[in-house]
């Protein structure tokens, strides 16, 4: 008979990794957002349990439900154009026959995703200064790219400039595994070059599609150093996305009960989103 | 014999006492602990390194490690998250005067007036001592650098289009009017920072302007008092007219503005001129020069207000709160530290008699040379004096710091007016101050 231990002890080292770096700090946030500050006259403030307190407060709290909503507009806007881009890039790099050309596109589509996030930010920051953006110099508009109405469109540019080569490499990566003989098989049928992409490839990337669909949706939620980043260009809303609304009150207003609640609630929202994008996929299937 | 030695001795008492005021950048300060001490200061001064080894040279048994963890923001998410972490804490750190309060009210900060400070109250300019005892009890920081307000304004600009430097905000309204319509609009007069609360607050506070004052059990918030609408509508006056831009601060766009000759005066804490010097170089260098700050009442004496500037806290964390308390005296007030602060980073001393340093004085080297050789610190030190003493902030500030720019930005598109901005300003932020447990009306 087997020794039942055995599992569990090659287990051991990834449980103990787990729970040291993901149970332990995701109990400790559900604990922490189960506390609320009280004050009696000066002095600092008590941490007090206040039960649910914090998440009446973060669902009655109305900037906080509008970063998620603008979360919402991101999701319906700029993923799908993303993803879209990404999908043509990978189809049109998986036609090219030629090596180098196909290396060489390749890497530069993919470089925007090795700039670090911050650094992103600040090049774009330049791009979008009222004076000096060479956008405005070649159309001759004064275009105010950081102006509050449209910043979260310059932010969606940018996120969208960053990942689009990440994810088509990922989908790129999909129609290389394609096993050559399927495309012959669709030649042999008298198949276009068209009818190949719409009733071949696209149908074998649909499980890349909805990975890069996962990650885009999870990546929407945590968007947090483009808009901090553009903040001292000029007036960027407290409240742009979740993450940036929960930075602050943890790190500004030092609220660490209300952030983690906060942070709990952002959990569970992109779980219901990520559950609700995966239903849809699947059911079209 | 006894007599005369006595009568000497007490001559050379007061000859001492005399000597210690006419130099006092350089007290007497608290005894140092015996027995080897680290401090661990958290500090983004420049070049603070240099400043302090006078220090250990003074003090052998005390050894200072500094940390720069980078400007304002950047320390206080550390070190707030530090204190509530209990451990990991500095014994020093610098933060903002306007941030004080927040970090006082973590319960984080030691009252300095147990060690000896209010002892120091008299070696620092009035106004910054009511920054760090606001109830004129407990000291929760010593005073390091300030930013008194003044305007720098450039001098061939002023001179090409004809108009004498404007004493007055009613003469300065003027000159806007006339640059506007001389230039054909390319030059605007001044800049309005829109996303600086601080900025415009030390307009409102040189005008008497109180936003935040304790009172009994509570505070009371008053972010839409007169001062504050007087000056909010004079400025959106000018920038509706065109006279005045709204570039942010810092930014490229605004470097580039100041230097090709766009822009032809601004207010800017004392401070500033060393980062024109820096961040233009020999763009528009000589061009600039710094007149006090125009006053709502002709021939009134120069009131200003302040911007900015910190001030060295020690942690209720520290280990060695004596020698923490000795360190941060010493750093504002020595004359050798004053005049290393001044000389590496700029810093215009919150220490009275700092502000009569030699160094301060010297017109061969930036910010002053960058000014035309304009001894600027003399008008900045005016300006320090000018500041009314009893202006208060509070814990929540940094929210209305960051509230501010939402109200000014709906201001700036025309969906409020500048009475609307401030009410909102003030509903809002009074709305999140009762929310997070503070007594205030």
């Amino acid at each position: 008979m087997r020794n039942r231990a055995t599992p569990w002890f090659f287990l051991t080292p990834f449980l103990l990794a787990f729970t040291a770096f993901f149970i332990t700090p995701v109990g400790y946030a559900l604990y922490l957002s189960l506390f609320i500050k009280k004050r009696s006259g000066f002095g600092p403030a008590k941490n007090v349990f206040g039960g649910l307190t914090n998440y009446v407060r973060a669902f009655q709290d109305s900037d906080f439900l509008h970063s998620l909503l603008n979360i919402l507009l991101f999701l319906v806007i700029q993923v799908p154009l993303m993803l879209l881009v990404a999908t043509t890039l990978a189809l049109i790099l998986d036609s090219v026959k030629n090596g180098f050309a196909q290396r060489f596109f390749r890497t530069a589509f993919y470089l925007p995703y090795t700039v670090p996030g911050v650094i992103a930010g600040l090049l774009w920051g330049y791009l979008y200064s009222k004076n000096l953006s060479p956008l405005n110099q070649i159309t001759g508009l004064k275009t105010d790219f950081l102006s509050s109405g449209i910043l979260l469109f310059s932010i969606g540019n940018i996120v969208t400039w960053t990942w689009t080569g990440y994810n088509m490499i990922t989908l790129y990566a999909a129609l290389q595994n394609v096993p050559p003989d399927i495309y012959e098989a669709a030649r042999i049928d008298g198949a276009s070059n068209w009818n190949v992409t719409r009733y071949v490839k696209l149908p074998l990337l649909r499980p890349a599609l909805t990975l890069t669909g996962i990650f885009s949706v999870i990546g929407t939620m945590q968007i947090f150093s483009e808009p901090f980043v553009l903040r001292p260009l000029g007036y960027v809303p407290d409240n742009i996305t979740p993450n940036t609304y929960l930075y602050l009150a943890v790190a500004r207003d030092g609220n660490f009960g209300y952030g983690a609640a906060l942070a709990i609630v952002m959990a569970l929202f992109t779980f219901i989103l990520s559950g609700f994008f995966l239903r849809n996929v699947r059911g079209e299937a | 014999m006894k007599k005369t030695a006595l009568k000497s001795a007490a001559l050379l008492l007061s000859l001492a006492l005399a000597a210690s005021t006419a130099h006092a950048a350089d007290p007497a300060f608290p005894k140092a602990p015996s027995g080897p001490v680290t401090l661990e200061v958290w500090s983004w001064v420049p070049g603070l390194d240099k400043t302090v080894a006078a220090f250990t040279k003074q003090y052998p048994n005390i050894k200072i490690k500094i940390l720069n963890l980078g400007g304002g923001p950047a320390t206080y998410t550390k070190l707030q998250t530090a204190i509530k972490a209990g451990s990991g804490a500095p014994d020093v750190a610098q933060v903002e005067y306007g941030f004080l309060p927040a970090f006082a009210d973590t319960g984080g900060l030691a009252d300095l007036s147990k060690y000896g400070a209010g002892d120091y109250k008299k070696y620092f300019v009035p106004w910054t001592w009511g920054q760090v005892s606001p109830d004129g009890q407990a000291v929760y920081a010593i005073p390091q650098d300030t930013g008194p307000f003044a305007m720098v304004y450039r001098d061939d600009l002023l001179k090409k289009y004809n108009i004498a430097v404007p004493k007055t905000w009613a003469d300065y309204a003027k000159a806007a009017a006339t640059v506007k319509t001389k230039s054909g609009g390319s030059v605007k007069f001044g800049n309005f920072y829109s996303t600086f609360a601080p900025w415009f607050m030390a307009l409102a506070w040189a005008d008497g302007g109180q936003f935040f004052q304790r009172q009994g059990d509570g505070w009371t918030q008053t972010l839409n008092n007169a001062s504050a609408k007087k000056v909010l509508n004079y400025w959106n006056d000018l920038i509706k007219k065109g006279q005045v831009g709204t570039l942010a601060g810092f930014s490229a766009d605004y470097w580039n503005a100041a230097g090709a000759g766009k822009l032809a005066t601004n207010m800017e804490a004392a401070w500033g001129p060393g980062g024109y010097a820096g961040s233009l170089g020999t763009k528009s260098a000589g061009m600039w020069r710094a007149a006090p700050l125009p006053q709502w009442t002709a021939g009134s004496s120069v009131k200003s207000g302040n911007w900015g500037g910190s001030s060295n806290v020690v942690t209720t964390q520290s280990k060695n709160p004596e020698a923490a308390t000795l360190f941060a005296l010493w750093l504002n007030l020595s004359s050798s530290a004053v005049t290393a602060d001044w000389n590496n980073g700029g810093l215009f001393p919150a220490s009275d008699a700092g502000l009569a340093l030699p160094a301060l004085a010297v017109t061969s080297k930036n910010p002053s040379k960058f000014f035309g050789g304009q001894n600027i610190s003399s008008v900045y030190a005016q300006a320090s004096r000018g500041v009314n003493v009893n202006f208060q902030w509070a814990p929540w500030f940094p929210f209305v710091n960051d509230n501010f720019s939402k109200q000014i930005d709906k201001m700036l598109k025309g969906q409020f007016t500048p009475n609307q901005a401030l009410d909102a300003w003030q509903a809002e932020s009074l709305a999140y101050a009762k929310q997070n447990g503070f007594t205030v009306k």
